[in-house]
């Protein structure tokens, strides 16, 4: 329970930092998440 | 015993560089090409007594060539006729202003002091960072291998100075560009840049800022066209006996026990060799070329998940007058924030801009040889174009397109073209993948964000395929000339390494 209570207070600060970042920020980090999946397998490339 | 000791697929600056280092070492090259000229993206091709330039237009980073020429005992400087360009461009920017960037880092600062003196104080810091980044990073991160974690262990341990500029690589273009700007004026001159690299500001990373400040290392046009510089290469390369065969189509790559074994051609021809060096679209070369029966699961999900880079639309103008222009470069810019929304709002629904930016490359201000006398060639590079219109094919919508932006032009950045045109060839991405055979037109094969890059993007050194070696836009350290001439001396080290 306390570990899920860290957890979740880890991904609601990341949250906050993200919403507070510019614009600009924002696009290049969603960029990166949106591809975070796929670094796994390219790695294979 | 095999007919060649490598066979190198696709005579670009990345296939030629490599065919010529190799052919140094002493090993029997062939390089084959698909189409009738070298250069890839860096060629010259002849119309009406016109010599135009295909795709890129200058050179920056003159110094990672000059690396690979020096390999072979000669200098750029000696087997290319370079003309220096200077001013590096000038930036006609949306609001009419004119911000030239003179080769002088001092004569620059003159001209910021100039637009924005608010802004001096950062192109000073600005100026100082990205030296300090060039210095550190064009010998070790440019021309090592990146295809694994350990190689990138290795080279932050060789060169620890690099993490200083780790920050650069979690941040994007537009990013570091705020950071030292505030005027918005130098902003917008920088806006074109990011497309360098293919990516527009908001998403391609940090340490791509150096570009225009790399500019001021110096800047250069070979004579008689780009292709001056594959033919530079041929030249070294066939000195020591390397083959070239043009119109020579690959169709398959043989792969027996896990291990190269040669090529075969589309006429059916074998051609068989221990070691091949692939200077095409990785993402096709292995699908198609190698085959899915030859990956892994992880390896086939990795490269179907590569998107391609953007495509780039071209519009070769051949005039009977002068140009009302000053430079070899200007660029038609647009606010940093219009270009991200073109992206996101345009490019990546498929639709493309009326309002255009771009590059003016006036070639013939370079070298007059290019065209008849009194004559002059533009090479417009437009806005990225995607390769998939919604609703319509780039084939179609051509004619409409070419008229739309000579009529843009003649309104705006060239006045009385119209009344002047003797040529005019839109090329568009469906053109540069017929003629290039680059899948979708990619200009750079992949994008060439964080997560397309090092060891993300396929390895100079196949992880399945023995005796396979890639070199180009598709590997570490990605698209652009002196990159892929980077890529050329990598895989030359590689195949030095583990091909005896």
């Amino acid at each position: 329970m306390k570990a899920l209570i860290i957890i979740a207070a880890v991904i609601v600060f990341l949250i906050l930092i993200y919403l507070i970042q510019p614009r600009s920020r924002k696009l290049f980090i969603k960029n990166l998440l949106k591809q975070l999946f796929y670094l796994f397998p390219r790695y294979f490339t | 015993m095999s007919d060649y000791d490598v066979v190198v697929i696709g005579a670009g600056c990345g296939g030629l560089g490599i065919g010529a280092l190799l052919s140094h070492q002493g090993r029997k090259v062939l390089v084959v090409e698909q189409s009738n000229l070298i250069g890839g993206c860096c060629s010259t091709f002849e119309q009406k007594g016109y010599r135009i330039d295909l795709g890129a237009s200058i050179i920056e980073f003159p110094q990672v060539i000059d690396w690979c020429f020096k390999r072979m005992g000669t200098s750029f400087f000696d087997e290319v006729d370079l003309v220096p360009v200077d001013p590096t461009f000038s930036a006609m920017l949306s609001d009419g202003t004119k911000v030239t960037y003179p080769l002088s880092l001092e004569e620059t600062r003159k001209e910021i002091m100039r637009v924005a003196p608010e802004d001096v104080k950062g192109w000073d810091k600005y100026s100082k960072k990205f030296q300090g980044f060039i210095d550190t990073a064009l010998d070790g991160f440019f021309v090592s291998p990146m295809n694994n974690f350990t190689d990138m262990v290795k080279l932050f341990a060789k060169t620890p100075a690099l993490l200083k500029y780790n920050s650069l690589f979690f941040s994007s273009y537009e990013g570091v560009i705020r950071k030292y700007f505030k005027n918005e004026k130098i902003i917008e001159s920088f806006s074109f840049h990011s497309f360098y690299a293919g990516q527009p500001p908001a998403l391609l990373p940090g340490h791509f800022a150096m570009l225009p400040y790399a500019e001021h290392a110096g800047v250069y046009y070979s004579k008689g066209g780009m292709i001056g510089i594959p033919k530079g290469f041929q030249k070294c390369g066939e000195k020591s006996g390397m083959k070239i065969r043009l119109n020579t189509a690959v169709k398959k790559i043989l792969v027996s026990k896990k291990r190269v074994r040669g090529v075969v051609l589309e006429d059916g021809t074998e051609i068989t060799s221990d070691v091949v060096v692939s200077n095409i679209n990785s993402r096709k070369m292995y699908l198609e070329m190698i085959g899915e029966e030859h990956l892994p699961w992880l390896a086939k999900a990795g490269l179907k998940s590569y998107t391609y880079s953007m495509a780039t639309p071209m519009l070769y103008l051949c005039l009977n007058y002068t140009p009302p222009l000053e430079h070899h470069h200007t660029l038609m810019t647009l606010p940093m924030e219009k270009v991200n929304n073109y992206w996101f709002n345009h490019y990546l629904k498929g639709s493309f801009p009326k309002e255009q930016f771009g590059i003016l490359s006036w070639t013939t201000r370079s070298d007059p040889s290019l065209a008849p006398k009194g004559h002059h060639i533009i090479a417009v590079t437009l806005a990225p174009g995607v390769y998939k219109l919604k609703g319509t094919t780039w084939d179609q919508e051509k004619p409409r397109l070419k008229e739309e932006i000579i009529n843009y032009l003649d309104k705006t950045y060239l006045p009385g073209l119209k009344e002047h045109i003797v040529l005019a060839e839109l090329s568009t991405p469906s053109d540069f993948e017929k003629r290039l055979r680059s899948p979708e037109g990619a200009i750079y094969a992949l994008r060439q964000d964080l997560p397309h890059s090092m060891m993300f993007r396929p390895a100079a050194k196949s992880k399945h395929v023995k005796g396979l070696y890639l070199v180009g836009a598709s590997t570490h350290p990605g698209g652009g000339v002196p990159t892929v001439i980077a890529s050329a001396m990598i895989g030359a080290d590689l195949i030095e390494k583990y091909e005896q």
